[in-house]
């Protein structure tokens, strides 16, 4: 449940981050974001990725929960990488 | 800097890719050796179980100077193992028995070292003296941490390109999967290596013992203060039973079992148990416990450790990963693929960015073709070698002797056999049969397994046996992944770029 919760804010975190980077906003929202937008979404990616080691922290304890977080970044991190990598084919299915 | 990255990457690089191969796969183990030894039950140390260890003992050696009993850890994979050390001059013999750890009863598992051979390879190597090999370790993981730093200024990029990986794009794909492996699990291969380092400290570092204390004995001997000296009163007084023993000292089947367990004198009134904790807490204290074994009261209580111990500690268990569970261990063990991955593409990428600047590329210099043939035998030979390795502890006959040593010996005759292979082999033809040659040893794992043992994935699967049908799927996820890499060596063609334009293309990325 924890770990489901950690890994979980580490991918939205992750996504936030790359949508908050202009030359991935163009390849999935068609447009650039105005700067403060971007700012916005990179706050909101770093907060997520904080929220989700408090999380891990509260329930797993601090120690073993700091490595958790560890972990499930490297996981969300990976799958957001997948993500972009295979950004033509997902818009494909969601927007055919 | 991008020359230190480079060097400090390339020189001992095929060292470090094996540490790194074998160390991420000791994540498992435990959880290899239940599968090499499928003779043993999967249940936990049970009470039963520690009765019959000392009953045994008893039986076996009465009035012994000492006895020891290892026990597997809550993971399993080991079995109990009783020995016993005559009273010198009493002219009995000192032995050492294997018990099941559910029933206690004396085993006959087949003779192999299990998952723990893959963990002592990746600091001790094979086929040479241990010094030799943790000075080698301990140099190439040196240089491991300076190229992780000079990695993190040299692809300085990195973070403006975390999340781009481009496939087909020759030399760029292989600096972005370089990149991706390197830097998503970046906090994992800094705490892996610099804990690395701490853990071979006193063969780095030993002038802070020998600065300071006349012998590394007696160093220890401060550090870890030795068993209160008891001498045997001659009396006979009966020993308590282990299970109260062990919960007089905190201990219950529950919570977790010790790892070790030793008794001097176990049949005399002045009998000392010595009872180590397992290493199964992150920061949790290993330090033995001495309790009187007629009484069971504690003779010695633990001295707490220094902040100095206490640091080193953490970092040993992190480095280790013993107190992770299922989720942490899985989590540990994809970061150290992801460490695997980083060092194969840095060494290919070596190649790769040099293939394009050679005068004539039919005849490269010998500096290139070592580095290359090299690529292709460690890379895609030492995972050949752990599939026999498994694959022989399933084939070999279980009367063999010195089983153990020829399943060990397997692993390098396979992964000898296909380097030399490989060598008299165009390097892209040597690519795919390699890695072929590995997604068909994987591949075969669960089924030599399942024809020879009565615990295939499918009676695993029903027994709801997750230690094996997890061990097989992972085999075969592992054969299809060896099956995908040869697949797109095969299918990839190199551009007919011309000369000229090929070299201006690699200057222009570099």
């Amino acid at each position: 449940m924890i770990h489901a919760a950690t890994f979980l804010l580490s991918l939205g975190g992750f996504g936030l981050l790359l949508l908050a980077m202009q030359r991935h906003q163009q390849d999935w929202l068609g447009r650039k974001l105005p700067p403060i937008q971007g700012r916005a979404l990179c706050l909101s990616g770093f907060a997520a990725l904080a929220l989700a080691f408090v999380a891990a922290g509260i329930g797993l304890g601090w120690g073993y929960g700091a490595v958790a977080w560890f972990g499930w970044l490297t996981v969300a991190a990976a799958l957001a990488v997948m993500a972009n990598t295979n950004r033509a084919r997902i818009m494909r299915t969601v927007r055919p | 800097m991008a020359w230190l990255h480079t060097w400090a990457g390339l020189v001992p690089g095929w060292v470090l890719f094996l540490v790194f191969l074998f160390g991420t796969t000791a994540f498992f183990q435990q959880e290899a050796s239940r599968w090499m030894r499928p003779e043993l039950g999967n249940s936990a140390v049970t009470v039963p179980a520690l009765d019959a260890a000392t009953a045994f003992l008893a039986a076996r050696a009465p009035g012994g100077a000492s006895w020891d009993i290892s026990l597997p850890s809550a993971r399993g994979g080991d079995p109990i193992t009783v020995s016993w050390e005559p009273i010198a001059g009493s002219g009995g013999e000192a032995g050492r028995v294997r018990l099941d750890p559910t029933t206690g009863r004396e085993i006959a598992a087949r003779d192999t070292l299990g998952g723990w051979f893959l963990y002592r390879f990746h600091y001790d190597l094979h086929y040479m003296p241990w010094w030799l090999a943790r000075y080698i370790v301990c140099v190439a993981a040196l240089a491991m941490l300076v190229a992780i730093l000079s990695g993190i200024v040299t692809h300085k990029k990195i973070f403006a390109d975390f999340f781009l990986l481009r496939f087909g794009k020759g030399q760029r794909s292989w600096l972005d999967a370089h990149n991706v492996a390197g830097v998503l699990a970046l906090p994992f291969h800094l705490m892996i290596t610099y804990t690395g380092l701490v853990t071979l400290l006193f063969t780095l570092m030993p002038w802070a013992i020998s600065a300071n204390f006349p012998s590394e004995g007696a160093f220890y001997e401060a550090a870890y203060p030795p068993s209160p000296k008891i001498e045997a009163s001659g009396r006979a007084a009966p020993l308590l039973p282990l299970p109260a023993l062990l919960a007089r000292a905190g201990f219950d089947a529950r919570d977790g079992m010790p790892g070790y367990i030793s008794i001097s004198h176990p049949s005399d009134a002045a009998s000392v148990v010595t009872i180590y904790p397992g290493r199964n807490r992150l920061g949790g204290d290993s330090r033995a416990l001495y309790l009187s074994g007629v009484t069971g009261e504690l003779l010695q209580a633990p001295r707490g450790a220094g902040p100095a111990t206490a640091t080193y500690d953490v970092m040993i268990d992190l480095h280790t990963g013993l107190f992770a569970g299922p989720v942490l261990r899985w989590l540990y063990f994809l970061s150290g693929v992801g460490g695997t991955a980083m060092i194969a593409t840095g060494l290919v990428l070596w190649t790769v960015k040099r293939r394009a600047k050679l005068p004539d590329p039919t005849r490269p210099r010998f500096g290139f073709r070592l580095v290359e043939r090299l690529n292709i035998g460690v890379i895609a030979g030492a995972p050949a070698g752990i599939a026999v390795y498994f694959l022989a502890n399933r084939l070999l006959p279980v009367g063999l002797d010195h089983r153990a040593d020829w399943e060990v010996n397997s692993l390098f005759i396979a992964w000898g056999a296909l380097f030399v292979w490989t060598l008299a082999r165009p390097a892209q033809r040597a690519w795919i049969e390699a890695l072929a040659a590995c997604a068909i040893f994987y591949a075969l794992v669960p089924i030599v397994s399942a024809l020879t043992t009565a615990r295939g994935l499918i009676p695993s699967l029903i027994a709801h046996d997750w230690v094996f049908v997890g061990f097989d799927l992972t085999m075969l996820a592992t054969g299809a992944a060896f099956a995908f890499a040869a697949r797109k060596v095969a299918s990839h063609k190199p551009k007919a770029v011309p000369g000229r334009k090929a070299r201006e293309l690699v200057e222009a990325t570099t």
